[in-house]
């Protein structure tokens, strides 16, 4: 099995803010959908952590205890770089005060790219991204999801 | 219970929709989602630009969940989904393949970015996600959300507009009440109405409102950009949220270069407000032909909704058949009319000469080296200014321009009232020195307080 590589520059993207789409099925096939806010990547062991707030998350937490199976689509709202990533979960629990510090971090560059494509930060600051959920999680495969005819394209490295 | 109209805001692209197909395998998906129309109450169509994984998935698993989100609220809400099928003709993929024409031409992207077609999707249930998004900060945070314009409301502006509209007594009038009704009723700031040129190869821009004078005479290609398409469509197109629309075919653009791709053109810039957030256009359809296209927009994200593409459909309807009317009422009325030789008053030392060129390899009229008109509006003024200076004359009519071998005006739908508007404007806005001054139906004199010099070169 060929090793993925995350680069430095892919992990910088993957941490700066980018929005985050959780993808997830049940025992019946059934997938759901939720946001999240937060991500920290591990190049060397290719995992990373990503947070969903607690609220209207129900599913999506009950289906990764259940089956593990995830998908993380990473975009950017102002160019619309997308990336892809699919794994399974190797553990779930409720955000650390250094998992808060992310979440604060990332949630600030976030509406920094929206507030900058237009839209108004005193709406986004409702959004009660905590208390949360770290969902850490093994990197299998990697795709970049730009729109365009490459989209789907298994990646290696950066797209 | 909350039903799909509900819905109408998250459906208009200003906050990206996300969807979750899975696999057989039960390998789940997610990605964004550039389009979501509502079909009926029940269900909703998808764009499908590239063959991809959820297009994938569904043909394996039909069952998908998509997350979209109110931009007043941030308020989310789960739909859970069963694909129903794909259409790739019809009146749903036509209404969404032209959208998607009209940011692929903006974007310079006409044939690599294209809808392949609109996935239906039955609507198995939906929920709103609860407990994520907090009350407003403070009181003045919740006056976002605006009251819907009422049933009564809006009838009662259709009733007023059509009233004006009524009483225009020529074509001027007519485009000239149409954009000022739509101002006045509905608080329409920015509007563009253009009609074909004699080539009808392109539309000119002959009455405009919330652009100052540039909008005047501006000229756009059939099937180029959101006007353009709309005219070689002859179908409505809405974009809301136009900078991310944009965003979005730019992306495509770069990754299809990097494929190899490769475009002929630069993009071309949406014709009026440099920051529009939300444009409207429609086709002026008279049996079924091209009168014209109605533009309109909106420093609003969320500027204009379904009802004021259904509001301006049927005004666009009316509109449309009076163009026709007037024209047709104008030519009538130019056969009947006899035409009168008045005499130009003759040059005097103490007039100002006022220096105009024309250029013949591209019929283009400047006036003191700067650019007045062209193509056939270029002709006729020529032609005017040549027997006011050659002949002394000042009144011309209609009917002898239609007949003149040399303007090369169609035999039929020659347009010849709008070009003579355009030229009006055009004389108003950069030389005021020369008026057209209309006597009667299908007469006008050419009036000038400067003595002519009149240049003809071949190329500028």
């Amino acid at each position: 099995m060929t090793k993925l590589v995350l680069t430095a520059e892919l992990v910088e993207y993957m941490e700066s803010g980018v929005s985050l789409l959780v993808g997830s099925r049940d025992a019946a096939l059934l997938p759901a959908s939720a946001r999240g806010f937060g991500v920290a990547v591990d190049a060397p062991s290719c995992t990373a952590t990503v947070f969903l707030a607690t609220a209207g998350t129900e599913v999506t937490l009950s289906n990764l205890r259940d089956n593990g199976q995830l998908a993380l689509t990473l975009s950017r709202p102002l160019d619309h770089r997308s990336l892809q990533v699919k794994g399974h979960v190797l553990s779930i629990g409720e955000t650390d005060e250094q998992g808060r510090r992310i979440q604060d971090r990332y949630f600030s560059l976030f509406c920094e790219g929206l507030v900058f494509s237009g839209h108004q930060e005193k709406l986004l600051r409702r959004i009660r991204y905590y208390p949360s959920h770290a969902v850490r999680f093994q990197i299998e495969s990697m795709f970049d999801q730009t729109p365009g005819p490459g989209a789907g394209r298994m990646a290696l490295v950066a797209p | 219970m909350i039903a799909l109209a509900d819905l109408q805001r998250c459906f208009a692209g200003v906050l990206p929709s996300i969807i979750t197909t899975c696999s057989r395998s039960g390998v789940p998906n997610v990605t964004n989602l550039s389009q979501i129309f509502r079909v009926d109450e029940r269900r909703i169509a998808l764009s499908c630009q590239f063959f991809n994984k959820t297009k994938q998935n569904v043909a394996e698993n039909p069952y998908a969940n998509v997350e979209v989100i109110d931009p007043l609220t941030l308020q989310m809400y789960d739909l859970d989904l069963r694909f129903d099928h794909s259409q790739t003709s019809g009146p749903l993929f036509e209404k969404m393949a032209t959208r998607v024409q009209a940011i692929a031409s903006h974007t310079g992207m006409l044939g690599v970015f294209k809808l392949l077609s609109a996935d239906v999707y039955e609507v198995l249930a939906i929920r709103e996600v609860e407990g994520l998004i907090g009350p407003p900060l403070s009181d003045r945070d919740s006056d976002s959300e605006e009251a819907p314009m009422s049933l009564r409301t809006e009838l009662r502006a259709l009733s007023v507009v059509t009233e004006r509209l009524r009483h225009a007594t020529d074509l001027d009038g007519l485009l000239s009440t149409l954009l000022d009704a739509l101002r006045d009723e509905l608080s329409f700031e920015h509007t563009m109405l253009l009609l074909p040129d004699e080539t009808g190869k392109k539309l000119v821009s002959l009455a405009s409102r919330g652009y100052g004078e540039s909008g005047i005479g501006a000229e756009v290609q059939i099937g180029d950009g959101l006007i353009g398409t709309v005219a070689q469509t002859q179908q409505t197109i809405r974009i809301t949220n136009v900078s991310a629309s944009l965003n979005y075919g730019r992306a495509i653009g770069r990754t299809a270069q990097g494929h190899g791709a490769h475009f002929p053109a630069a993009e071309i810039p949406l014709p009026g407000l440099p920051d529009a957030q939300s444009q409207l256009a429609i086709p002026l359809l008279a049996h079924g032909r091209l009168a014209g296209v109605l533009a309109v927009e909106s420093k609003n994200p969320l500027g204009f909704e379904e009802w004021h593409e259904t509001f301006l459909d049927v005004i666009g309807h009316q509109v449309a058949i009076a163009i026709e009317n007037m024209m047709l009422r104008a030519e009538a009325e130019e056969a009947q009319a006899v035409t009168r030789s008045a005499l130009a008053p003759g040059p005097t030392k103490t007039m100002r000469v006022l220096k105009l060129c024309f250029y013949r390899k591209d019929d283009c009229v400047f006036v003191d080296d700067e650019y007045l008109i062209r193509n056939l509006p270029g002709r006729i003024l020529w032609k005017i200014l040549r027997s006011f200076v050659d002949d002394s004359r000042a009144e011309f009519s209609n009917r002898e321009l239609r007949l003149d071998p040399t303007l090369g005006l169609p035999p039929i739908k020659d347009n010849l009232e709008s070009r003579l508007i355009l030229l009006r404007k055009r004389l108003e806005q950069k030389c005021p020195e020369l008026r057209l001054v209309p006597k009667c139906r299908g007469q006008f004199r050419l009036e000038t307080s400067c003595n002519l010099e009149l240049i003809e070169k071949d190329s500028s």
